[in-house]
């Protein structure tokens, strides 16, 4: 065990910090206040993932034994039981508690799991079956704006994203050999929407505290968008200025709010881009290679200058 | 006076002050303190140490893979830039210099190994390995790396569960048993340890990661035998799980003992760890349906967490349920992605006979787009 108490206290003395700054670090270091909320979030999150891929596997297994609108009841009853919590609090007047956060994130994970189903399995839209994502969309971000649930709005953004047919796993992401320009184009929709979502709301709410969860969606969606260009000609004489311009944003957005998240998508997205555009034009493995650590070492380099510049807000 | 190959006990502790304090402290305050050390942010430091590490592999690739001595050039090359980050630029836990220290140490271990038997491989409890073992923890040691120095003393573990000694004594005391018992020592050992005051908050931090991370990566390596085992061998292995499962309570008792009366996360981390390998070990006891202990487990933690943050919504002394920042940290990231992944495996769970998707076209179809996926 460490304690910083003798430099804390070195601070308050001289002034350099003041007495609630200090008594509130102080009883952090000496533990008077400990905080259980790390494991308290991963435990609820693991509750979540577990019960879902559970009942993955139960709707798979047990299509023909249980039927398919027994399952369907289960699944509304279940997602609506998950919800009781979040109402309660709601119809008290009280914030969502973190349990009761992540139990309305369950509710309502379950309820798309149930709407999935019921649209396979009664084809309710018929060819326009997709649109069921754009609905999970609408809806989930209704029940987030209710609940002020910022997790909840993921679930919703991630329909959103599904529906404009961009997948948001890193696998997915990462398979450059699948990027098209028609998947970057609506990565770079997705993006724009997303955008506007957020102006809107921040013009509506200026008290919202979704602003973050907007920023990372609309970010990484416009880089991917952005990196799909980049490898095809033509497409690349406008993916390129793109990538530009979002890193430059992203980068000030980074120094203007303090949070590093943007430094790292600026510099690393715009890292892989010019390695995306520049390596499948050279010849020979050393010019790549010696390319690559080049722009590796300048990413770096960058990197550590810009964070060294931001100032992270206090405790 | 200043420190010159890294960071002094006292220099150290105003970079953690710095780190905790954020802008609540004038940056030149502390960077005179700190002996002119200069550190980074988590994320930015993650970023930075996968630089490092792709630029220590660009540099073999860059000097090309002629024969095994090109690995000792191009790990000394890496290590040497790692060197002067340190030395001349004063990077402390940066990333940067953390990845090209790892990568060469890395390089200059693989090419060590194949001096010492250019044909042999690298599995089975081997010297080869042990050097690989080795050159990575010294260049944890010498970066005071948690992660590197935790990674170094699991693949440790995983050595001496693989090595003759080891597998002689399997038919003995059940398969993966010897990996379980080294590293739930180990973890036991980094607990007491914990107990000690130390100058250095890396010393701690290095202890912290061990109790936190040693049981569940010790126990997951047979863990794996242990499923398939139960699968194919009805019976097999009963005695091997009990004791493992002893031994597990034994720690989880400890640790949550440990955690609540220090106040630490690392041994509450621990215990979650512990809990996790047990409630494995009960599923492998019993004959319950996949779906079914899934949804019991997930069930008893979300009602665990409720009933927790009900009881903690008051803190009792001082320990409390609510968040004492108000930082957005990486864990907000990690919870909107966590949220956004499972929100993406529900839509798919039960694809169509004919997925309407092709490769470019999204995973889940793009009704807004053209359709014609």
């Amino acid at each position: 065990m460490h304690t910083l108490e003798s430099e804390l206290r070195t601070l308050r003395a001289e002034g350099i910090i003041d007495d609630a700054t200090a008594g509130n670090a102080l009883a952090l270091d000496r533990g008077a206040v400990f905080s259980l909320q790390l494991e308290l979030r991963a435990t609820l999150y693991a509750g979540v993932l577990l019960v879902m891929a559970g009942v993955g596997i139960l709707l798979a297994r047990n299509l023909d034994r249980i039927g398919p609108l027994a399952i369907v009841l289960m699944i509304a009853f279940a997602a609506a039981a998950c919800g009781v919590p979040a109402m309660r609090a709601k119809l008290a007047g009280r914030g969502l508690t973190v349990a009761g956060d992540y139990l309305l994130l369950l509710a309502v994970l379950l309820g798309s799991a149930g709407l999935a189903y019921a649209e396979r399995q009664f084809t309710l839209l018929g060819p326009w079956w997709s649109w069921h994502l754009l609905l999970l969309a609408v809806v989930h971000a209704g029940i987030a704006y209710a609940f002020a649930s910022p997790r909840v709005l993921a679930a919703s953004l991630t329909s959103l994203v599904g529906w404009f047919g961009v997948g948001v796993a890193a696998g997915e992401v990462l398979q450059f050999s699948y990027s098209t320009p028609s998947l970057g184009a609506r990565a770079l929709a997705c993006a724009a929407v997303i955008a506007a979502w957020r102006y809107t709301d921040r013009r509506v709410r200026p008290e919202t505290s979704f602003g973050s969860v907007f920023d990372h969606f609309a970010a990484n969606l416009a880089f991917w968008g952005t990196l799909s260009w980049c490898l095809e000609w033509p497409w690349l004489a406008a993916g390129l200025p793109l990538l530009a311009a979002f890193a430059y944003g992203s980068v000030r957005r980074g120094l203007q709010t303090g949070r590093e998240a943007y430094l790292v998508y600026g510099m690393v997205y715009a890292a892989i881009g010019i390695c995306a555009v520049v390596v499948p034009r050279l010849h020979g493995m050393t010019a790549s290679f010696g390319f690559v650590l080049i722009v590796v070492c300048a990413a770096a380099a960058a990197l550590w200058q810009l964070r060294r510049n931001l100032r992270e807000p206090g405790p | 006076m200043r420190s010159r190959w890294r960071p002094s006990p006292a220099e150290e502790r105003w970079l953690e002050v710095e780190s905790r304090l954020g802008a609540a402290v004038p940056r030149a305050i502390v960077a005179e303190r700190a002996g002119g050390w200069r550190s980074t942010g988590l994320l930015a430091r993650t970023a930075l140490f996968l630089l490092g590490l792709i630029a220590a592999a660009l540099i073999l690739g860059v000097l090309g893979f002629r024969d095994e001595t090109t690995l000792l050039v191009a790990g000394v090359i890496a290590a040497l830039a790692a060197e002067w980050l340190a030395v001349a630029k004063r990077l402390h836990a940066s990333g940067v210099e953390e990845g090209l220290c790892v990568g060469g140490a890395l390089m200059i271990g693989v090419w060590l190994t194949t001096v010492i038997a250019p044909r042999s491989g690298f599995a089975g409890g081997t010297l080869e390995t042990l050097v690989l073992i080795v050159a990575v923890g010294a260049a944890g040691l010498r970066l005071l790396n948690p992660l590197v120095t935790s990674g170094a003393v699991i693949a440790f573990v995983y050595w001496v569960g693989a090595t003759p000694v080891a597998r002689a004594l399997e038919p003995a005391i059940g398969s993966g048993v010897a990996t379980v018992v080294v590293g739930c020592t180990l973890a036991m050992l980094a607990l007491v340890l914990g107990a000690r005051a130390y100058r250095r908050p890396s010393h701690d931090r290095m202890l912290d990661w061990l109790v936190a991370t040693l049981p569940v990566a010790a126990y997951a390596r047979p863990a794996t035998w242990n499923v398939y085992e139960a699968a194919q061998i009805p019976g097999a292995g009963g005695t091997v799980r009990l004791a493992a499962a002893a031994l597990l309570l034994v720690l989880a008792v400890a640790m949550l003992v440990v955690g609540l009366r220090r106040r630490r996360h690392a041994p509450l981390l621990g215990f979650m760890g512990c809990v996790a390998c047990l409630a494995m070990e009960l599923r492998l006891a019993t004959a319950l349906a996949t779906e079914t202990w899934l949804i019991l487990y997930g069930l008893a933690a979300l009602v665990a967490g409720w009933a927790l943050d009900r009881y903690l919504r008051e803190p009792r002394n001082g320990i409390t349920s609510a968040a004492v920042t108000h930082r957005e940290g990486p864990l907000d990231l990690l919870q909107t992605a966590g949220a956004a992944v499972l929100a993406q495996r529900t839509a798919p769970e039960l694809p169509r006979s004919e997925p309407p998707v092709t490769p470019g076209g999204g995973r889940s179809g793009g009704g807004g787009a053209s359709g014609s996926y």
